[in-house]
């Protein structure tokens, strides 16, 4: 019976992938998935933060929160579809009708993060900081623009 | 003939060196956020930024000194009773949007130099449209009685008992960075209710909810480090790593963001001496 079933479940699991990779993304789930982006973005941030000035003495554990900070911000380029905007949600709906602006400070924000990343690989203290400051600029900079201020 | 030329030139100096200090009391008293548009390219300090307020729609004045639609040549006493009283060089009466309430702790020196700063300015024309205020507003000498109920010019007096820093982070905050006009919750007349200071504005510019920044653990800033405050007013990350925007997103751009950090190290210490008012 074990046999029969480790199989199945297997199928099944694989069967319901590509399902699960074109079905259309519900925008209640598309603001839910961008906030778990940024979220974890300003964990990481934080986390480099600590680390980088020394008030958190794990230095090896740096650059897994940078490697992390990068990749995310790669996602973060794709967490505003259109139609992900709202009453749930404090991204304003600027960001669409100013898609040309937005799209460059994301790509600061790849850029700088691909520079701390690399520079705290490096193990240069100075860069890395340089790089979180430009880091901050492009976090901000959107906020600035284009997210409503808290309720 | 040489003392000549070496006095002028010290002379100079001292002008330049005057100027640039008032440069930088410029940016420490927030002045760029309010008297500049608010669209791309918008000249610094040339005015029309629309100032949407419980009370109406003001526009804020172009402050170079262009002959027709700015400060023309306004003198050292022009800009102390603009700043200090809330007067205008002809007598009338400013709305308090323009915090003079707050400038009026300005000292002596400071005041000079910022009109040496802004008096240095080229001068850009831009015509301000007129504020747009309900009929009981928009006769001014109706700001006389107001002035009467809620404002005395007052210059600010160090207290002896606290440190030279904390007494620098008290008159940036209640005085030249003006922290109150946003953070302080205002009594019905619109004036700010300094039994409650930096406690948070439900009702803020542009409508926005203006956060509680005194000690209070669960509602301020109680348990933000000081370094934590500092690198916030440097480049506006929160504790949590997120980033901070809009109206205060301008203010670290075009204020606190300039500041010196012994300027940002004793605003820190200041606000960590501002308790949570008791609660009623």
């Amino acid at each position: 019976m074990r046999r029969l079933a480790l199989p199945l479940i297997a199928t099944c699991l694989f069967a319901g992938l590509p399902a699960i990779a074109t079905a259309a993304t519900a925008p209640a789930d598309a603001i839910k998935y961008r906030q778990a982006v940024m979220d974890g973005m300003a964990a990481h941030v934080n986390a480099v933060l600590l680390l980088v000035t020394g008030k958190v003495d794990h230095p090896d554990q740096v650059k897994g929160h940078a490697d992390a900070l990068a990749a995310l911000a790669e996602n973060a380029k794709t967490v505003f579809p259109a139609d992900s905007g709202g009453a749930d949600t404090r991204a304003l709906p600027l960001i669409w009708e100013d898609r040309t602006q937005f799209d460059e400070i994301m790509v600061k924000l790849t850029k700088s993060t691909g520079q701390l990343r690399d520079a705290v690989a490096a193990n240069d203290k100075a860069a890395s900081m340089a790089a979180f400051k430009a880091v901050g600029e492009s976090c901000k900079a959107c906020h600035d623009r284009y997210r409503k201020p808290k309720d | 003939m040489v003392l000549l030329v070496v006095g002028t030139q010290a002379a100079l100096a001292d002008a330049s060196s005057l100027i640039e200090r008032g440069q930088y009391l410029t940016y420490a008293g927030g002045c760029l956020t309010c008297h500049t548009a608010d669209k791309p390219g918008a000249i610094p300090l040339a005015g029309g930024r629309a100032l949407d307020t419980p009370f109406g729609t003001f526009y804020s004045p172009n402050l170079t000194p262009d002959p027709d639609t700015g400060l023309r040549n306004w003198t050292d006493e022009d800009f102390e009773h603009a700043l200090r009283d809330g007067r205008t060089p002809d007598g009338s009466f400013y709305y308090p949007v323009f915090p003079y309430p707050s400038y009026t702790g300005l000292s002596d020196a400071d005041v000079r130099a910022i009109a040496a700063y802004l008096r240095s300015l080229p001068p850009v024309r831009q015509v301000i449209p007129p504020h747009d205020l309900p009929w009981y507003l928009s006769f001014r000498p109706v700001m006389y009685g107001w002035n009467l109920l809620n404002f005395r010019p007052q210059r600010f007096e160090p207290d002896n008992t606290k440190t030279p820093g904390w007494n620098r982070g008290a008159y940036v905050v209640r005085h030249l960075g003006h922290c109150g006009e946003c953070h302080t919750p205002r009594n019905l007349l619109g004036a700010v209710d300094q039994k409650r200071e930096l406690s948070g504005n439900p009702d803020g510019p542009e409508g926005d909810k203006v956060p509680d920044i005194t000690q209070n653990r669960i509602t301020g800033i109680g348990r933000w480090s000081t370094s934590e405050i500092e690198l916030f007013l440097e480049i506006g990350i929160l504790p949590d790593g997120d980033f901070v925007g809009s109206t205060m997103g301008a203010v670290i751009d075009d204020n606190t963001g300039h500041l010196t950090p012994t300027d940002r190290q004793a605003i820190a210490t200041y606000l960590q001496s501002v308790d949570s008012p008791e609660l009623p």
